[in-house]
């Protein structure tokens, strides 16, 4: 009979076998290009020309991107864009989700079905194809979502044409079509709760938002951090919206991270500067999600 | 989330580093092997109505050419630049681009595109007017095959200047300025048509129409490879922009605004008369008679650019667009694509002695600029809309080309678009686009610094 030893040795062997198609691959197609950006982040290399062409610079780039020129100057203004745009959407997307999901799990009437339906078709549709038709809507002149306004006795809205409302525009047309993907989440983290548990605390006497309190809440919380982080992460990539509308303006108001390096690093070929605005939002987001997780903890151990 | 985010989960500086993994410029002008089959490709930002006509073109030359097949790629006008850099080199890159010229000296200093042959070059050079020609040559080697040329004027509408008793367009900016308070309407606080437009969120619509009005002031841009957003005919510019919105308030900026094809509310208030006046390109002759049909079409006029109190005359800025071919193609394929060049371009494929691609250009209204097409479309220049911009082309001065022109645009664009929305003042606006443009350009000269490329003239 062989060793403990060996049989631990050969199940290693075994398990080594097993992960490495998947960790390969995941090391070909995350870890390399994140190694990569980050040394091409201390080079100044255009992206038109071989990596050796790459000339190393140290952490310029990076001081580039906190100095007062007109590189810095976008950049920061792109860093705060997406932060603010994630922020509102999180902040509209979060609520709005656990409405509806209530809504839809509790509320015993016909026609839930069709709802969640309907809240989920949203993002089953091309972003591209959502940011033309809300071009459309946009319209301050001839746009539905001013005569309507009209109708009501608001005045016209600039929507897009204005440095103040188009960032919140853009949040609006997100949150649009992200909360019905995030409804069927939270239904999702509603079915996992045992009746048993809001029954127990209906004999304690717990009724209406004392137990949406102390129960759902507490209880839906792993689907809510969850939320949270993937809605962070959805919205710090958002682009389409941006290239089909707005094109970063007015007053580059609307010029987001992931377009902001695009123009950068591809249209102007500075692939190094690039880079270090890609790394810098990598390391943001890093810090972001573990601001998320250890707000969390701290809620668990309170 | 859609794989589509999921896969830009690191950002585009990774798709950034991919783009390198190629390399090696393809020498290559021979002709096509007879009988070889090639395949090549034509990236437009052009809409579907031109891609048609240039479908049309393509098979005509099929014909005559059977072993070349060309495939036509449009997006929208935002996208190009980025289309063309980012598929340089990979599987997807097309052979030939239409490219605007402010961006040539960047794509030859990244080996994007490739030189013309002799024959090309040659041609260029004889059928093409000097300043023509030089935007599509960087330090005396010819790239492009230049085919549009685009220039400024004052549009305005006769009808709404009837209306207002106003019986001529402006000539100089005070007499713009009254004009356009006579036009201006207002809805309570609210502008509801305004007298004069300014164009936000796209590069050249903001700064094109700017430097027409600093060249009729009696300014530049840059001058001799420096910015001179510094000069006394750029302050009084700058301060007209803040006069326009703060001043007498003639224009809304909310009306202004432009998306990634170009059209958008800027264009959507002008076609339904809620612009009087605004500054555009002759281009926009097709979207407008789109938008408005001929009847109402017939209302728009063309003047030259009002002049400052320091111009000596109306000057407008025009630039040009050429026709490149990638470096990265293959020999076969670059032989075949400058053959289909020359041919598009030259005086037999279209009608009446003029070029196809004159024929395409003149569907949107857009002036050909080789000498033959200038020759054969001589009459149908004259009308009215086209002539205004015809009879300013002898006063127009290129856009300056440089390397880091676009950049340097894009700083310049939200520096106006800053005093359009009131964000500064005009004094801070200009100091600060002259202190960016110092940086970018100088930057720019110092990444160019041991290439073999230079800038061609302006």
């Amino acid at each position: 009979m062989p060793s403990r030893q060996a049989r631990l040795d050969r199940h290693r062997g075994w398990t080594a076998a097993f992960l490495l198609p998947s960790v390969g691959l995941l090391a070909v197609f995350v870890v390399v290009p994140i190694g990569l950006t980050i040394w091409l982040s201390l080079h100044t290399w255009s992206t038109q020309t071989p990596f050796s062409s790459a000339v190393y610079r140290g952490l310029g780039n990076f001081r580039e991107l906190l100095a007062d020129g007109p590189v810095g100057r976008d950049f920061r203004q792109a860093l705060r864009n997406t932060f603010v745009y994630a922020g509102l959407s999180i902040a509209a997307i979060l609520p709005l989700s656990l409405a509806f999901g209530l809504f839809i799990h509790r509320v015993a009437i016909r026609g839930t079905g069709v709802l969640r339906a309907l809240l989920f078709s949203t993002y089953m549709v091309p972003t591209i194809a959502v940011a033309i038709v809300w071009s459309k809507l946009y319209s301050p002149s001839e746009g539905p979502f001013n005569q309507i306004l009209g109708w009501v006795g608001v005045s016209r809205q600039p929507w897009l044409s204005s440095p103040d409302t188009a960032l919140r525009s853009l949040v609006l047309l997100n949150v649009w079509q992200q909360v019905g993907y995030f409804t069927v989440l939270v239904v999702a983290g509603l079915t996992q709760i045992p009746d048993s548990v809001y029954e127990a605390a209906a004999l304690d006497g717990a009724r209406g938002p004392r137990l949406l309190a102390r129960i759902t809440l507490p209880l839906l919380r792993r689907t809510l951090l969850f939320n949270v982080v993937i809605a962070l992460i959805n919205a710090i990539q958002v682009f389409e919206p941006v290239a089909a509308l707005t094109q970063g303006g007015p007053v580059g108001s609307t010029n987001v991270l992931t377009y902001h390096i695009r123009r950068v690093g591809i249209e102007r070929s500075q692939g190094g500067l690039g880079s270090a605005m890609a790394v810098t939002l990598l390391l943001s987001l890093v810090v972001v999600v573990s601001l998320v997780f250890a707000v969390n903890r701290r809620g668990y151990e309170a | 989330m859609t794989k589509i985010r999921r896969g830009r989960a690191l950002a585009a500086g990774f798709l950034v580093a991919g783009l390198a993994l190629s390399g090696g410029v393809a020498s290559a002008t021979t002709p096509p092997a007879g009988g070889e089959n090639v395949k090549i490709s034509f990236l437009t930002h052009w809409g579907p109505d031109t891609v048609a006509l240039l479908q049309s073109a393509v098979d005509a030359y099929h014909q005559d050419h059977p072993n070349v097949t060309v495939e036509i790629k449009a997006v929208p006008f935002g996208d190009l630049l980025t289309t063309v850099r980012a598929q340089a080199g990979g599987s997807a890159a097309p052979t030939i681009a239409g490219i605007y010229d402010l961006w040539l000296p960047e794509l030859v200093r990244d080996g994007v595109v490739a030189p013309a042959p002799d024959a090309v070059s040659q041609d260029v050079g004889s059928n093409w007017g000097a300043s023509t020609a030089s935007a599509a040559t960087v330090a005396g080697t010819v790239y492009g095959v230049p085919n549009e040329i685009d220039l400024y004027a004052l549009n305005y509408n006769k009808k709404l200047f009837a209306d207002a008793g106003i019986t001529a367009p402006p000539a100089t900016w005070d007499e713009l300025l009254a004009d356009a308070q006579k036009l201006t309407k207002r809805d309570g606080d609210t502008i509801s048509q305004q007298g004069f437009g300014l164009i936000n969120s796209w590069a050249a619509g903001v700064v094109h129409p700017f430097a027409s009005l600093l060249a009729s002031n009696g300014g530049s841009l840059i001058t001799d490879g420096k910015p001179t957003l510094d000069s006394k005919q750029a302050t009084e510019t700058f301060a007209l922009y803040e006069n326009l919105v703060k001043g007498v308030k003639v224009t809304d900026p909310t009306m202004g605004t432009a998306d990634a094809n170009t059209a958008g509310p800027f264009l959507d208030n002008f076609v339904s008369g809620k612009t009087a006046m605004i500054i555009m390109a002759n281009w926009w002759e097709s979207a407008l008679k789109s938008g408005m049909g001929d009847q109402a079409f017939a209302d728009i006029a063309t003047a030259p650019i009002p002049v400052g109190p320091s111009g000596d005359g109306p000057h407008s800025i025009s630039y040009s667009w050429m026709t490149v071919v990638s470096a990265k193609a293959s020999a076969a394929e670059q032989a075949a694509a400058w053959d289909f060049l020359s041919w598009l371009n030259g005086p037999t494929s279209g009608k009446s002695g003029a070029s196809a691609m004159a024929d395409i250009l003149q569907s949107m209204g857009i002036l050909p600029s080789r000498t033959s097409d200038i020759a054969a479309y001589t009459d149908r220049l004259n009308r009215p809309f086209m002539e205004g911009y015809v009879a300013q082309l002898a006063n127009a001065k290129p856009f300056p080309i440089v390397v880091g022109g676009q950049e340097f645009t894009e700083a310049l664009q939200k520096q106006i678009e800053s005093i359009e929305f009131g964000q500064a003042s005009a004094a801070d606006a200009q100091k600060t686009a002259q202190a960016d443009a110092e940086s970018i350009l100088a930057k720019a000269g110092g990444a160019t610094a041991g290439t073999t490329a230079g800038t061609s003239g302006g």
